[in-house]
């Protein structure tokens, strides 16, 4: 679907994050926040004792230092709690739904805080639930090909768990090991692997939930197919804690690949290294990682350590890197035919890792974020999607508005999938320069809905980009969305304050 | 200002590795937490107060895995250190702990009792903390175990060269049978021991808060290696290893502080191509504990894999004994939890190995009935002739 432009036009686009890191925020100044009347302004003596009934011990949290450590997320946005709970059992937040809706108390999923638009953020105060005690070990069935799991497990152990038994649970967000199961499905997280397994969403198959009001919802099951009635499971994925609390999800599982091998291939333009993913794709090799590296991303690497050892050509400006996964044999003959397609194309160096060496492959790869600070110490992180045929165009556009503002852009990720990560690099101590960073991300996100695509491919919208998303959507789905949310929410408790 | 370090952008990659985390689920005691509370109190952003946030962010087990990981640089347990030294009422309260808990752990006459200082002597500050978390008195591995571990040949890359032995203050005051044992094992090697004077490496000391003390015996350790002409220096506990790679911070001269840094080398290293044989009454299932200060690769591992093949049955790899220095004082039952966890991986060896005197103290302590655990030197026997 080709987003609509007018959305956009005659608006005034709100600068995010209008204040300086680390500021305390009580959300007043966020325009769209208004017209949120009605909710508890403040925990009473009465909600504190019901707090450290219902969680004794240390599952409530009232201390002004203890409650800070709940305040902020990776987006480095700011809001205080006024408590923090942390359930071990799900009674336990059936009660908690019941009283916070009828005292109309704001509550906020939270688990470890990875996400990057300030999602478990409590942006107009409330009680935070720390999801990180609803952990355990997950339940693998090797004949369902299913794996029942609490929310609160780290989504690496899930997978090492999955992995014991010969299966696999494929969704890699690059916080796979920070990261929690729970945050995984609430944000629907991405990874490299999409291009060949898809996102979080293609792998749950059910939730339980626990609903403002004490509600108990289960959704779907342990059968891989399902068509009765309407996918409400599908509803929870990306809900962004805005449906209820996730208390329990099945994911699907499949075999686990038997092995891997990758290959990071170097050309002279960004245009040659698309020509060379097409080819790829046209030879009937689909792998399960395909990236690319601007520019700017090698020129970052290139100013430290990873620059010397990556083993890739000097005159190369662009590079992709591609990962197949399968059988022994079958990976090798993939491999065989990758390398095939792109013969005829001039990369100006092609490297094949396996086994060990598939490692060194990626360091770089792995390195860029980190590598970006070496051409500015502050950064946006944007991640844009485009549809696939409009990546270059995207790439090549995105550099262009980083140009005209003077700021590095360098650009990065999922080619395989058209999501684009935009670092916007700067320095927040030269005057003004922040909010020209800003700016050029406004225009990149302009140009991903004029291309057709999205303001956010993984990260979601959260606090950060609330009013954006409601302009991308625009109007009708946004009253739609809500509408929706008011089914399962009806006095807007859950995760308020972004957005729809 | 409290502690060095580099500015926290909460990417959370810390929240992997610490282990007060995974045994609590209580964000507020992770890395970045703590990282992000020393930031807020250094801008006076949220109305916090010092002592709070020292009390709360104190409860680190300065265990360095965060350090280890974090691409900004940032130095939590130098922080809590920072944090412990600018809390005026910490010292006082960690002292009079100190001196209750040691005076009745052990009875007088027994060779701990002499170590309980009536004032501040930071040389005995490592040992007592060690026996603090209940390293039991004696010369190691309870029950008792022979050395079953016997060198056969040894390598030529050291012979002649002259080195240091930096034994710590455990092997020093409670386990001499590790010094003997180091001795032993670095003479089959044809090393040359230079006599050394050092003291404690001070870790104990500097995460407690005592940055000065700690200071003090850096730069008495150092000129003892100055002293004997820089040369190597073997090394056989992993956190004694670390506190002395972070001396560099009290040397000058950048090249000097790259000699020291190279000076510095495990023995598992030294003993690499040592050729060892099995002898006596050896347990089936023996396990090797990693400590959170231990490198990489992991040499002392990487020996015993050599030496034991299938009997070593088991490996920790994330979990942290829970020693936990001062923070074990303060807050036992968050140390237990995060000890408990590192008995359930070892669950069902007969012999837990390790290469730290911090570990060695505390699983020592908290060993379940019939395992023994001990420093993987006390299972070295002398060289065959
Ligand atoms: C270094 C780094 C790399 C990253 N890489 C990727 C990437 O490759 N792909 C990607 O998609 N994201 C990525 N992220 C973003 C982030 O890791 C994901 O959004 C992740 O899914 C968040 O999980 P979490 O456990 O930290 O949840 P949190 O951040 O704590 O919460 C995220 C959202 O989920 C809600 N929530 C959490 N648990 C529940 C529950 N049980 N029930 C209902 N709602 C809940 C919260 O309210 C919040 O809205 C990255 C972040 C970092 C810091
Ligand atoms: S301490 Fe380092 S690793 Fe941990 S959250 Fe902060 S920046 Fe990230
Ligand atoms: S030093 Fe260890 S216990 Fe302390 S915060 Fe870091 S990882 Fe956690």
């Amino acid at each position: 679907m080709v987003k609509e432009m007018s959305s956009w036009r005659g608006v005034e686009l709100r600068s995010r994050r209008a204040r300086c890191d680390g500021v305390i925020d009580t959300g007043q100044h966020r325009p769209y926040l208004s017209g949120m009347i009605g909710y508890a302004a403040s925990l009473t003596a009465a909600h504190r004792a019901f707090l450290l009934d219902l969680f004794p011990g240390d599952g409530c949290v009232l201390s002004s230092e203890g409650l800070a450590a709940f305040s902020a997320d990776a987006s480095r946005e700011r809001a205080m709690p006024w408590a923090v709970v942390r359930p071990e059992r799900r009674d336990q937040l059936v009660e908690l739904l019941r009283w916070a809706e009828a005292e109309r108390m704001p509550v906020y999923p939270r688990a470890r805080g990875t996400g990057r638009v300030g999602g478990a953020v409590p942006s107009l105060g409330g009680v935070v639930v720390s999801m990180l005690r609803m952990a355990g070990e997950p339940v693998v069935d090797a004949d369902d090909f299913v794996a029942e799991v609490l929310p609160g497990v780290i989504t690496a152990d899930l997978q090492a768990a999955c992995a014991a038994k010969g299966l696999f649970y494929p969704p890699d967000p690059a916080s796979v090991r920070i990261s929690t199961i729970g945050g995984n499905v609430a944000t629907c997280a991405g990874g490299l692997r999409a291009v060949k397994y898809g996102v979080t969403r293609d792998w749950v198959l059910g939730v339980e939930a626990v609903l403002p009001g004490g509600r108990v919802l289960r959704t779907g099951g342990r059968s891989h197919k399902d068509v009765v009635g309407l996918d409400l499971t599908r509803l929870f994925v990306g809900s962004n804690g805005r449906l209820g609390l996730m208390t329990g999800i099945t994911l699907k599982l499949i075999p686990l690949p038997e092995t891997s091998a990758s290959a990071l291939v170097g050309f002279a333009d960004l245009a040659s290294s698309l020509a060379g993913a097409g080819a790829v794709f046209r030879a009937g090799v689909l792998p399960s990682a395909c990236e690319f590296m601007d520019q700017g991303a090698l020129e970052a690497l290139r100013l430290g350590p990873e620059g010397t050892s990556m083993p890739l050509a000097p005159g190369a400006r662009a590079a992709l890197l591609f990962k197949l996964d399968g059988t022994g044999p079958g990976v090798a003959a993939e491999m065989d035919r990758l390398t095939a397609a792109l013969a005829p194309l001039s990369s100006v160096s092609v490297e094949v890792g396996r086994g060990e060496a598939e490692e060194m492959v990626w360091n770089a790869r792995r390195g860029i974020s980190a590598a970006a600070f070496r051409l500015a110490p502050d950064k946006l992180a944007e991640d844009i999607a485009v549809p696939r045929g409009r990546v270059a165009e995207a790439v090549e556009r995105a550099r262009e508005i980083g140009r005209a503002h003077g700021l590095h852009v360098l650009c990065f990720g999922h080619l395989g999938d058209g999501n684009i990560h935009v670092n916007i690099m700067h320095d927040r101590s030269h005057p003004g320069e922040s909010a020209i960073a800003h700016q050029a991300a406004d225009e990149i996100f302009r140009l991903a809905v004029s291309l057709g695509g999205t303001i956010s491919g993984e990260h979601g919208t959260g606090l950060t980009k609330a009013s954006f998303a409601d302009e991308q959507l625009g109007p009708e789905a946004v009253a739609i969305m809500r509408g929706v949310r008011r089914v399962f929410d009806p006095r807007e408790i859950m995760n308020p304050g972004k957005g729809w | 200002m409290v502690g060095v370090a580099g500015e926290c952008i909460l990417c959370g990659k810390c929240l992997e590795v610490c282990p007060l985390l995974a045994a609590t689920g209580r964000e507020e005691l992770g890395p970045r937490a703590k990282a992000d509370l020393c930031h807020l109190l250094a801008r006076d952003e949220a109305g916090l107060r010092g002592a709070d946030v020292a009390r709360l962010a104190g409860l680190c087990l300065g265990c360095d895995r965060c350090a280890a990981v974090c691409s900004q640089g940032v130095d939590v347990p130098g922080l809590v250190a920072g944090l412990r030294g600018a809390h005026p009422d910490f010292k006082g309260w960690l002292w009079k702990t100190w001196l209750s808990h040691a005076k009745t752990l052990w009875p007088v006459g027994s060779a701990m009792a002499g170590l309980v200082p009536d004032s501040l002597r930071p040389e005995r500050f490592g040992p007592l903390l060690k026996m603090l978390a209940g390293l039991r008195d004696g010369p190691g591995l309870t029950p008792a175990l022979a050395p079953f571990l016997t060198p056969t040949s040894f390598p030529d890359t050291h012979r002649g060269e002259p080195m240091l032995l930096f034994p710590g203050c455990t092997a020093t005051h409670v386990r001499q049978r590790w010094l003997a044992a180091a001795h032993s094992l670095l003479h089959g090697l044809g090393v040359a021991i230079l006599p050394g004077d050092f003291r404690c490496c001070g870790s104990g000391l500097k995460s407690a808060g005592f940055a000065d003390e700690a200071r003090a015996m850096a730069l008495h350790n150092l000129a003892a290696w100055r002293g004997a002409g820089r040369p190597k220096v073997a090394v056989f506990c992993a956190s004694c290893l670390s506190a002395l790679r972070g001396y560099t911070h009290y040397i000058d001269d950048p090249a000097e502080a790259e000699v020291w840094r190279n000076s510095l080398i495990l023995l598992s290293i030294l003993a690499k191509d040592t050729v060892f044989v099995i002898s006596g009454a050896v347990p089936d299932r023996i396990a090797y504990h990693r400590p959170c200060h231990a490198d990489g690769a992991g040499s002392d591992h990487l020996l015993l894999v050599a030496a034991l093949g299938d009997r070593l049955v088991e490996s920790t790899d994330r979990q942290c004994c829970g020693f936990g220095g001062v923070m074990a004082l303060g807050a036992p039952e968050l140390a237990d939890r995060v000890n408990a966890r590192c008995w359930d991986q070892l669950a069902g060896a007969e012999l837990v190995l390790t290469g730290c005197s911090a570990c060695a103290a505390r699983l020592d302590a908290t060993a379940p009935a019939g395992v023994a655990v001990g420093h993987w030197l006390e299972v070295i026997g002398q060289m065959r002739r």
